[in-house]
Order: C-alpha cells, then sequence, then structure tokens
C-alpha cells in the first residue's frame, strides 16, 4: 500500500516538479492516508491556476479526465493499460460467473470450509444411520412381537376349540361308531347306559352324544318314572342314539367284549347294535358355563 | 479510451467465454481483481491528479496482484488463509475508498 504511494508521490514529484515545486513538496509532505487534504490541496492548486491565468499544462481532474477519454489515442501506455484492464474485466466475469453459478457455495470455499463441511455431512450421515438403524430394530422387534402375539393367538385358538371339544361348547365330526341300543321292554336303565359311556370312554371316545344330548365330564344319567332316561335332567326315550367319535378299531371291540355292554343288554332283552362310521357328526352343543368361584390358578 | 474499451472487452469476453478457473489459480483470482481494481483506482486518482505514469500503474498493478496472491498463498500454508484474506479485503477496500474520495473531489469538486 505505502509502496504504491510512494511511488505515485514520487511520480507526482517528477512530474509536476517542472511546472510547481511549491506543490510538489507540499504533497510529498502530505499524510499519505489524508487523501481529502491532498484533493484539498490540489483544489486550491488549481483555483490558484485559475486566478493567475495559466493555460494548458495545469487542468482541472474533470478536464484531464475528458481529454484522456477523447480523442482516444493509440499509444504504447494506453495499450498497455487496456491489456491490464482487459485482464481485471476477463478475471472480474469469470469470478462472478462462477461465483454465481448453482455450486457457488462450494466452489468459493476454501479447502480447511469445505473439510469443515464435510466433516458435517459425515457426522450427520453417520447420526441418521444410526437412527435408522435404530428404527429398523424397533420395527424388527415389533414385527416379531406381533409374529408371537399372532402365533400365541393361533394356539388360543386351537386349545380353545380342542378344550370346546372336551367340554361340548363346539360341534365335532370325524371317525367314529353309532351305538343303538333298542329297549321294547323297558328294561334299560340308567346305569347300563352310564356303563356303556365309561366303557366308550375307556376305549378313548372324545366326543359323545345320546339323542340329542352332549356327554361331556359333568354329565349325570337318572331313571325317569316311567320309563325312559334323563340325561344332565333331559329326558330321553328309547331307542338311544351314541354317536361317539374315536378310532371306531378300538370302540367296537370295547363295546363287543364278552361280558361288556353289548352282551349286558342283550341279557336285558335288549338290542345293542354298533355300526362303524368314516364321518360321525356330534353336532349337540352345551352352553359354556362360567364357574363362579373356580378360577384359573396359571399365571 | 482505449483502456475503457479494454475493460469492456474483458468483461464482454470473460462473460462470454466462461473459462472453467483452473482449480491452482481459484482461491487467488478473487483477491487478485480486487488488488487490480486497487491499482485501476489509484492510477484514475493519479490520472486525475495528472501524475499518471503508465510505467507506474502497469508495475503498481502487477505487484498488487502478485503480492495479493502471495499473501493468499502463504496464509493457507500457514492455516489462516480465510483471516489474511479478510485482511487483505479489508486493507485492499480502505485504500478503494480513500481513493474514490480523491476521484470524487475531482469529478464533483465535493
Amino acid at each position: 500500500m505505502s509502496d504504491d504511494d510512494k511511488s505515485d508521490s514520487k511520480n507526482g514529484s517528477k512530474s509536476d516538479g517542472r511546472n510547481d515545486p511549491g506543490e510538489a513538496r507540499l504533497r510529498a509532505e502530505l499524510p499519505e492516508e489524508v487523501p481529502a487534504a491532498a484533493s484539498e490541496a490540489v483544489d486550491g492548486r488549481t483555483a490558484d491556476v485559475a486566478a493567475g491565468e495559466v493555460p494548458g499544462p495545469s487542468l482541472t481532474g474533470r478536464q484531464r479526465l475528458v481529454k484522456g477519454l477523447w480523442p482516444p489515442r493509440v499509444t504504447r501506455a494506453q495499450l498497455i493499460v487496456a491489456l491490464l484492464l482487459f485482464g481485471l474485466g476477463f478475471g472480474l466475469a469469470v469470478q462472478v460467473a462462477s461465483t454465481s453459478d448453482s455450486d457457488g457455495a462450494l466452489r468459493g470455499a476454501r479447502q480447511e470450509d469445505l473439510v469443515r463441511i464435510l466433516d458435517e455431512l459425515d457426522d450427520r450421515t453417520q447420526r441418521l444411520e444410526d437412527e435408522k438403524q435404530g428404527l429398523e430394530d424397533q420395527r424388527t422387534e415389533l414385527e416379531n412381537s406381533s409374529d408371537q402375539a399372532e402365533e400365541a393367538r393361533k394356539q388360543t385358538v386351537e386349545k380353545e376349540r380342542q378344550l370346546g371339544i372336551l367340554a361340548g361348547t363346539v360341534a365335532a365330526q370325524g371317525p367314529g361308531i353309532t351305538l343303538t341300543i333298542e329297549d321294547t321292554k323297558g328294561t334299560v336303565e340308567a346305569d347300563m347306559l352310564l356303563d356303556a359311556i365309561q366303557e366308550l370312554r375307556a376305549a378313548g371316545a372324545e366326543a359323545i352324544q345320546v339323542n340329542g344330548v352332549r356327554v361331556v365330564a359333568g354329565t349325570y344319567l337318572a331313571d325317569e318314572d316311567g320309563g325312559g332316561v334323563s340325561v344332565d335332567g333331559n329326558k330321553i326315550d328309547a331307542p338311544y342314539r351314541f354317536k361317539v367319535i374315536g378310532k371306531p378299531q378300538d370302540l367296537e371291540p370295547a363295546l363287543n367284549i364278552p361280558g361288556g355292554v353289548v352282551q349286558t343288554l342283550e341279557k336285558e332283552q335288549a338290542t345293542a347294535t354298533v355300526e362303524r362310521a368314516d364321518k360321525i357328526v356330534v353336532d349337540a352343543l352345551r352352553a359354556a358355563k362360567q364357574p363362579d368361584y373356580a378360577r384359573s390358578s396359571s399365571r | 479510451m482505449i483502456a475503457v474499451l479494454g475493460l469492456v472487452v474483458g468483461v464482454v469476453a470473460g462473460l462470454l467465454v466462461r473459462p472453467e478457473v483452473p482449480a491452482v489459480v481459484e482461491p487467488y483470482l478473487p483477491i487478485a481483481v480486487v488488488a487490480a481494481l486497487d491499482a485501476v483506482f489509484g492510477g484514475l486518482r493519479a490520472m486525475l491528479d495528472g501524475i499518471f505514469d503508465d510505467k507506474v500503474f502497469v508495475v503498481s498493478f502487477l505487484s498488487n496482484v502478485v503480492v495479493a496472491a502471495l499473501i493468499v498463498f502463504l496464509g493457507d500454508k500457514l492455516g489462516v488463509g480465510a483471516q489474511l484474506s479478510t485482511g487483505v479485503v479489508v486493507v485492499l477496500g480502505i485504500r478503494i475508498f480513500s481513493n474514490a474520495a480523491a476521484i470524487r473531489r475531482h469529478v464533483f469538486r465535493a
């Protein structure tokens, strides 16, 4: 800075020295960073010159500017300055163009800024990756738990159906036998039917119904006055038709063994017929009863 | 007049050609442009003062550009490139303003 000004001042003292040595001395003595004082001095000088009626060499700045601009003179100085100004204008335009590009923010950034931006982006990426990982874990967990809940629900439904068959709350079908007891003489009593039911159960019967009444664990049989039997309080009359689901190969022999149910009934003048069937439908239902006092002790 | 034409032609050429700035020069170009602007204002003031000399102008122009670029280069090497280039821009800006003030006094007499 000071070098440039000094060279300007020296230059000024050289060029103005011929015309006005006092002015040159004044300019040289002036502080460099006070252009106002300098220009005031120049203005004062110009006024003096104008008052002194000296034309030509001591022009005002404005006149010098106009003279320099017009008429155009092709001199070595003008050409060199034009070349330099061309370079300046070129650089200016290029810089402005490159700064106003879409990626100008990054293009103009310095190396350390770019490194910092890159670091920040890396950090951000890392954070987002972590977050994504956490969310994915959460999702997997939720999916697993919902799978488990679904599985548990299926098992519960399955178990409910199995227990429902045992408890008589749902219909059941499958292979089995039908046992028909004809009682023309009225000699069949409740205990005989109970024996038949016990025998069937012992042989692995899974669902039993008698004349439209489901036989379950708590079923009781009683003789009715005037013939007939009541099953769980429902009076049924001969012929007694047992529909039994179980393995036919086990159930039939169990009834037919010597001294078994069939022989006992025949001894009492009743006829018992056993038929195997591939498909027995036990569709008599029993209302599910909520126990009043007993509660599940599991869990 | 030729000089003003040179400036105008340079701006137009820079806008039309739109060359890719080489990566080596890229950090120095803005500072160099500001330094050259400072030299140009200094030259304009000298011309209005009637003390313009083309040799001084050329030397100050080139040395301004080179020194500015050198300072930025040195700052980059020292790790204070951003601060140093800010300082250079501030100093050059002050000079440009003081030169502009002198020019203003010449042209508008105010």
